[in-house]
């Protein structure tokens, strides 16, 4: 069974740093602790930087006793995670996860995996090969991915809002609607005529 | 004059004298609702005693004779309490005749009519009463004042008792000062009371890392309590530690290098150790483990079964090992072979082990539920075959036996 006060206790702490972590963690559905969305801002100095990755998390009954799962959203071209599927190759999330972890720290470790690729224990083989053979490209592809999929959400944001704000909505709600469900206009729109 | 107290059987409306009864049954009469053992100092309702707490010089007489309180302002120098050696002497002499009327007329007992302290009233003291006949008396054999032991004596100086000697720990008089065993005994456990509760009052600010919540505010007796590693200062509440380490070895982890190593530093520990408090220092921390240990080496070892099972901690073993005189050990001075583990196969058997170690670990559960029923079931019966001359491991004796 899981351990929904600890989960509960750990969104409180994560929304309290946002500020600080840009690490953001929250419910997919109203229904439910288990199945989570988790935002992380691209490290400065890499070419991630910039964009806004969505994580989708889902919790094991056995949390916290074992690992979350985590699954990239958002296309990202890096040699750890999978152009195709999103998986992430993080040894926390598998054998070496410790119930000291939390959301935050694990994404925190995803984060800090962007910044170093760890080439030699690959998730995706031919963005492993890219980066130790053509470096340059690697920069490039991964910056364009960036670009194409980790910023649509940001990109004409304010029309989406002004839009939504124009429909009656309270401007701050709209905002903070939007960032939840990645930009999309549409599920924020249900989502603010659904509470 | 005792008609002038409000009857407190007739108040619940249970007088059964009616007419005759010899208290007031008129509504305007005050009763009598003073606490005749506050008087002798020894009402154990304290505070929440229904009746008034009334000190005796004041309420010298109500407390039995029963007339107003207003009209009672004796003075007197020694503290006397009525109603005491006079009613344990006089008063049973007096009752026999008035139990059998009461008894006939089933009424509820009252105090004779006169009150027997009045016929004859010695002025001694209930707590010093017998002491008062005796020539030698030792102020050792004295008690000491029990108000100054409880914090504060009304009396003061005035006080008829000993009073004890301070106490720097717990300030309270409550030290004999002619009874030295009993002093140091007081001082030694009364330390050891204070520095418990210092530790729990450190301990209540201490959060579990794995559950997030502080352990002493877990809902139940049995999580309140801290999984002391024996290797790092981390701190986890019981359960939480326990349920990571007996993780099963199927969820990916590494028994040895995941599961049995502390959640946040990765310092592999042994054991865990219960504790209801957290500690401050390396001694205090020795001092809850060798309790704890000293306390499961009290208890006999499931595993070794008196000298006929095997235990697979040997001579490590926290739990204790008797051997008992017939049993395997005790014929053959070595342990019975090892009986077979069916589910287990020889490259898990350091698993195994360290699961009951795991079992071991959790002393307080420690119950017939550890060993396999199953197993035990079955290997006893197989025992007890070989005792009656049956050959288990012979499927054709078994049919013999059958037909």
């Amino acid at each position: 069974m899981m351990d929904f006060a600890r989960v509960q206790k750990e969104l409180q702490e994560c929304s309290k740093d946002i500020e600080g972590s840009g690490i953001r963690v929250t419910p997919k559905t109203d229904a439910t602790l288990a199945r989570l969305v988790g935002t992380i801002p691209g490290p400065i100095g890499t070419p991630y930087e910039g964009g806004t990755f969505q994580i989708d998390i889902n919790l094991p009954d056995g949390y916290p006793f074992e690992p979350p799962k985590m699954q990239f959203a958002t296309k990202v071209w890096h040699p750890n995670i999978s152009s195709q599927s999103g998986a992430i190759c993080l040894d926390i999330l598998k054998d070496q996860w410790s119930p000291a972890l939390t959301l935050k720290t694990a994404l925190l470790s995803v984060q800090a995996l962007l910044s170093a690729p760890q080439p030699d224990d690959p998730q995706d083989a031919v963005v492993a090969q890219q980066y130790l053979k053509d470096y340059q490209t690697f920069v490039g592809t991964a910056r364009y991915w960036t670009e194409s999929f980790a910023k649509i959400s940001s990109l004409g944001v304010e029309e989406k809002v002004q839009k939504l704000v124009e429909m009656g909505f309270p401007e701050a709600l709209v905002r903070g609607t939007l960032e939840s469900v990645g930009g999309d206009e549409n599920l924020a729109l249900e989502k603010l005529c659904s509470g | 004059m005792p008609k002038r107290v409000f009857c407190k059987f007739f108040a619940h409306g249970a007088c059964l004298k009616g007419e005759h009864c010899e208290y007031s049954h008129d509504w305007k009469d005050p009763p009598n609702n003073i606490c005749t053992f506050y008087q002798k100092g020894l009402c154990a309702y304290g505070s929440r005693c229904r009746y008034q707490h009334v000190k005796a010089e004041r309420a010298q007489s109500s407390a039995s004779s029963s007339s107003i309180i207003s009209q009672q302002f004796v003075v007197s120098d020694s503290i006397s309490l009525p109603h005491s050696s006079s009613t344990s002497s006089k008063g049973i002499a007096f009752i026999p005749g008035a139990v059998s009327e009461l008894s006939a007329l089933s009424r509820p007992f009252v105090l004779p009519k006169p009150p027997a302290w009045k016929q004859e009233y010695e002025q001694s003291d209930f707590l010093d009463g017998g002491d008062v006949g005796e020539t030698s008396v030792t102020p050792a054999d004295l008690p000491i004042c029990s108000f100054a032991a409880a914090g504060d004596c009304p009396r003061g100086e005035k006080c008829p008792h000993v009073h004890g000697d301070l106490c720097p720990t717990c300030g309270k008089h409550c030290l004999h000062p002619f009874r030295p065993d009993e002093k140091e005994e007081h001082l030694r456990t009364c330390n050891k009371k204070h520095k418990h509760l210092e530790a729990l009052k450190h301990s209540q600010e201490i959060e579990c890392s794995v559950c997030l919540e502080r352990v002493l505010l877990k809902p139940t007796a049995a999580e309140r309590k801290f999984g002391l590693m024996s290797e790092c200062d981390h701190p986890f509440c019981i359960s939480c530690i326990r349920n990571w380490r007996s993780s099963s070895p199927t969820s990916g982890f590494d028994v040895n290098s995941a599961l049995r190593a502390c959640p946040i530093c990765r310092k592999l520990s042994y054991f865990v150790v219960p504790s209801v408090v957290w500690y401050t220092s390396k001694e205090e921390k020795q001092e809850i483990v060798n309790s704890y240990m000293a306390k499961l080496k009290s208890i006999d070892c499931k595993h070794f079964d008196f000298g006929n099972g095997n235990c697979p901690f040997g001579t490590s073993c926290f739990y204790r090992h008797t051997v008992k005189p017939g049993s395997y050990v005790w014929k053959h001075h070595r342990p019975p072979p090892r009986r077979p583990t069916p589910r287990r196969s020889n490259v898990v058997e350091m698993d195994a082990l360290l699961d009951m170690f795991e079992h071991l670990e959790g002393m307080e559960c420690y119950s017939p539920e550890d060993l396999d029923s199953e197993d035990t079931n079955t290997w006893e019966m197989g025992l007890l075959f070989s005792l009656m001359g049956f050959d288990t491991s012979d499927s054709s004796s078994d049919e013999e036996f059958i037909f």
